[in-house]
């Protein structure tokens, strides 16, 4: 990957995750879905890790973590470190499994809501936060996994038209060059 | 090459993760007037003019949103609003059944202050009508067990109900005094002329009081039980001054005159009834049992009452 594909990679993920925190914001914090909000920004975090690797993910996860804390006006470094690690374990799937099954998507946007949400609500438990584990706060981790469940599929589209091109290594395109350039998977042609 | 790789990356996430620790560390430890804090706020200066911009921009997508919203939410809304809706109805339809129950059971108080001492009443509801265009019949939930026996009086805060055909351990089914086998000493108003009240052939729900001394009834009069007129053992089964009806009109015949009498107790709507039962030994108790003992076509209420309507009439 050159220097200047980078650079247009970077460019573009900043510019998208800044109007996916906005509109995170600005739109979907305000519309609640079966008494719950969507998480988009935690959605992006885990697909740039699942199309850009283990160290853009854990980049982009930081960033947006530390713009949502600073626009929100809530603990420095909280939603940095819960996303840090949501990109980058994101990323480390692609690395090391590289899934291409339809459904990824949407099974790793449920993980990385969970993740992101439990991770989260341990956090603020951690720091003393006077708030009662109930059965409530269950219904709402367990709601808000569904509810980005369902709009994983959407956001992985709209992530994925975003990049196109500029993706460092697009697992469609490492398979057809695999495919024309090895021979596929045939035993008698050494790679 | 890969060992540089994998180095490079630990290396990105350990900073990144030590720099969140420590902005997480900084900015918990420190007050709110704070330098983090201080950040916050400014980048919240900066960014506000961006944000209202993209609140504004946004409006139109929030709304849309929010009318799916409102829209899902005004359909749960209305969902639940019927499930009140239905709740209430119930609990009004309780209510007014309540209402009439106590009303008849007030009725039934006042009836038993009326003087019906010989007799012991046992409350009772009525578990199954006769839903055929005859109404003849009910069924009650007490029978044996509470004392009631065959041919009790059966009445409830309107008056005169009919009487207990058969009985079982607990329940009875009572004829009412439209059924055809039913015959009721009775007499108009205070006057003293006697006549048997039976159900009036060819008119459901209407009964015939008969046999009565000319110019005796007029429209309107009320009909009550006579009681026992006859001699022993042609007495009544059922106690005096009990309501019946009302006179609606009066046929002249001969020397006897016969009235149209309307039930003043709806029969169509019983839900708690009275049955006078009668102590073992009591006169009414013997009536009873003289009755049920009267050979087959004569046991019924009618063949009992027209034999004491005979005794007194002729």
């Amino acid at each position: 990957m050159t220097g200047a594909a980078s650079g247009s990679l970077a460019l573009r993920v900043a510019a998208f995750a800044l109007l996916v925190v906005f509109f995170q914001i600005g739109v979907v914090s305000e519309v609640p879905v079966f008494g719950v909000n969507a998480d988009v920004s935690a959605l992006l975090v885990a697909f740039i890790g699942l199309m850009c690797g283990s160290t853009a993910g854990a980049a982009c996860g930081f960033a947006v973590g530390l713009l949502i804390d600073l626009a929100l006006l809530q603990t420095l470094g909280l939603t940095s470190l819960v996303f840090t690690l949501v990109g980058y374990w994101c990323g480390r799937l692609r690395e090391l499994r590289d899934p291409q099954a339809a459904l990824t998507p949407l099974l790793v946007g449920a993980g990385a809501s969970a993740v992101s949400l439990v991770g989260y609500s341990l956090m603020e438990f951690m720091l003393g936060v006077d708030a009662p584990v109930s059965f409530e706060l269950v219904r709402q981790i367990v709601l808000g996994v569904l509810v980005n469940a369902i709009v994983a599929l959407p956001m992985w589209a709209l992530t994925r038209r975003v990049l196109e091109g500029a993706l460092p290594d697009d697992p469609r395109r490492r398979r057809r060059r695999r495919s024309y350039t090895t021979g596929g998977l045939s035993p008698l042609i050494k790679p | 090459m890969y060992d540089k790789t994998v180095r490079r990356r630990r290396a990105v996430l350990a900073l990144l993760v030590v720099l969140s620790l420590l902005l997480l560390t900084a900015y918990f430890g420190e007050s709110p007037s704070g330098r983090l804090h201080a950040v916050q706020r400014d980048f919240l200066t900066v960014v506000s003019p961006i944000q209202d911009g993209a609140n504004k921009a946004l409006k139109p997508v929030r709304d849309l949103f929010s009318w799916f919203g409102n829209t899902l939410h005004a359909k749960s809304q209305l969902a639940q609003s019927l499930k009140q809706t239905e709740k209430l109805r119930r609990e009004l339809v309780a209510a007014q059944a309540e209402k009439r129950t106590n009303h008849q059971l007030i009725a039934l108080f006042h009836l038993d202050q009326l003087g019906v001492g010989d007799y012991h009443p046992v409350t009772a509801e009525v578990v199954w009508k006769d839903p055929n265009l005859w109404y003849s019949t009910v069924t009650i939930d007490k029978g044996e067990s509470a004392g009631v026996q065959v041919n009790d009086p059966v009445i409830n805060g309107e008056g005169l109900i009919g009487k207990v055909a058969q009985v079982a351990s607990d329940g009875a089914l009572v004829d009412l005094i439209t059924d055809s086998s039913m015959g009721v000493s009775a007499r108009v108003g205070t006057s003293d002329a006697t006549g048997l009240l039976q159900p009036k052939v060819g008119e459901p729900g209407a009964l015939l009081l008969q046999y009565l001394p000319a110019n005796q009834a007029n429209v309107g009069d009320y009909v009550v039980t006579s009681g026992t007129v006859a001699p022993p053992p042609y007495e009544s089964l059922y106690p005096p001054g009990l309501l019946i009806g009302q006179v609606t009109s009066v046929n002249e015949e001969s020397a006897y005159e016969s009235v149209t009498v309307h039930p003043s107790a709806n029969l169509h709507d019983l839900d708690i009834v009275q049955v006078l039962t009668a102590g073992a030994g009591t006169k009414p108790s013997n009536l009873s049992r003289l009755a049920a003992s009267l050979p087959a076509g004569q046991a019924s209420g009618a063949a009992g009452e027209q034999l004491a309507s005979t005794q007194v009439g002729g």
